[in-house]
């Protein structure tokens, strides 16, 4: 079985749904083979395109933008959707990370992926929402502590996918106490703000603009 | 002022008062995640196109209409880009409100937000993820949904007035 791990940040490096993918391609029965593909921006390449039709099963992985996915892979889900009669029984599933601690504020953009499957004609294989996106990147390289719960869903995701199962989403977040994940982000945002050359207050910030 | 976020050209509904369009007029960029408006440029997209200063726009709205297609429970691309381009309309400070991690209020506006949906082959379960999703950006907003109505074509608003 071939299975697709689409990349649906507008990130190219780095970004907290490549590192999802790269452990969930770890993780995986070794029964499963992985191919990489990328959706970036708003247009599906040709040769994402072509990785994707020979895969009879899709992952796809993206931040949580406005309680929804990216407007980027939306465009690409309506060029993708013709493909559906092509390959009937394709099966699809979803990892949608948020910056918020609570996996399940992930939960609509993951419906609107499995409405998306039922006009395609998709099987929709059921997702993770996974909360505490923000902490991700910092703690890549491990898969102990903090990344239990991940990486247990992940696995558990790869296990559904060599059945061939579907089921119920599930939701989890990072194991890291929600009061000192909100104020490591509130420190990051302090420290990024410095970065570019301003102040902690400056975050608040209400500019009048050429609106 | 009410602001209208749409993906028409053309409006096919009166407005009365005081009101401004986001719609298509050009290309739009897609958010490209890298939280400029909130650490680089504070309450701008820092990609330089007419969309950037939406979250401005919104801080100084007490109404806001999405007219748009509805895209499996979703608004259109469109849309969804220049509400992505906006999320400086919020501080990037985290608060819980009912239990849930939200972000803070940059502004102290409270908007009512409707949404408009179009489109002949919308289903219950794509009505239902659209009504979800208007609370849950009326919930990150800290406003309140007004109403959330669907039409089979555009030409069917016709007879609203906002």
């Amino acid at each position: 079985m071939t299975a697709a791990l689409i990349d649906a940040s507008p990130k190219r490096k780095g970004s907290t749904s490549s590192i999802l993918l790269g452990k969930l391609r770890k993780l995986c029965p070794p029964e499963i083979r992985t191919e990489e593909a990328a959706l970036h921006t708003s247009d599906v390449p040709a040769g994402v395109k072509e990785t994707l039709q020979s895969a009879g099963v899709w992952v796809i992985a993206c931040p949580l933008y406005v309680d929804s996915v990216p407007s980027h892979l939306l465009s690409c889900l309506m060029e993708l959707e013709p493909l559906g009669p092509e390959h009937p029984g394709r099966t699809v599933y979803a990892i949608v990370n948020c910056g918020f601690y609570e996996g399940e504020q992930a939960a609509l953009a993951l419906k609107i992926l499995e409405n998306w499957c039922a006009k395609a004609g998709f099987v929709w294989g059921g997702g993770l929402g996974m909360g505490g996106g923000g902490a991700i990147p910092t703690l890549a390289a491990t898969e102990k502590g903090p990344m239990v719960p991940i990486c247990r869903a992940l696995a558990g995701l790869g296990e559904r996918i060599a059945r061939g199962e579907g089921g119920e989403n599930q939701y989890c977040t990072v194991a890291f106490p929600r009061f000192l994940y909100r104020l490591a982000g509130q420190m990051g945002w302090r420290q990024g703000i410095r970065q570019n050359g301003g102040r902690a207050k400056d975050l608040g910030r209400q500019p009048e603009g050429e609106a | 002022m009410k602001l209208i976020i749409t993906d028409l050209l053309e409006l096919p509904f009166q407005v009365e008062g005081e009101y401004r369009v986001i719609q298509p007029r050009e290309p739009i960029a897609s958010c490209v995640g890298c939280f400029g408006c909130w650490i680089k440029t504070p309450g701008r997209c820092v990609l330089p196109d007419s969309y950037r200063d939406t979250g401005i726009l919104m801080g100084k709205t007490k109404q806001l209409l999405i007219v748009s297609r509805c895209c499996y429970g979703c608004v259109s691309p469109f849309v969804k880009a220049v509400q992505d381009r906006a999320i400086s309309y919020v501080h990037p400070d985290f608060i819980l409100r009912e239990g849930r991690m939200h972000h803070k209020r940059r502004y102290q506006n409270r908007i009512a937000i409707s949404a408009w949906f179009y489109g002949e082959d919308v289903t219950e379960a794509e009505k239902e993820t659209a009504r979800n999703l208007i609370q849950a950006n009326n919930e990150n907003y800290g406003g309140r949904v007004a109403e959330v109505l669907f039409f089979d074509t555009p030409e069917q608003m016709g007879g609203m007035t906002l």
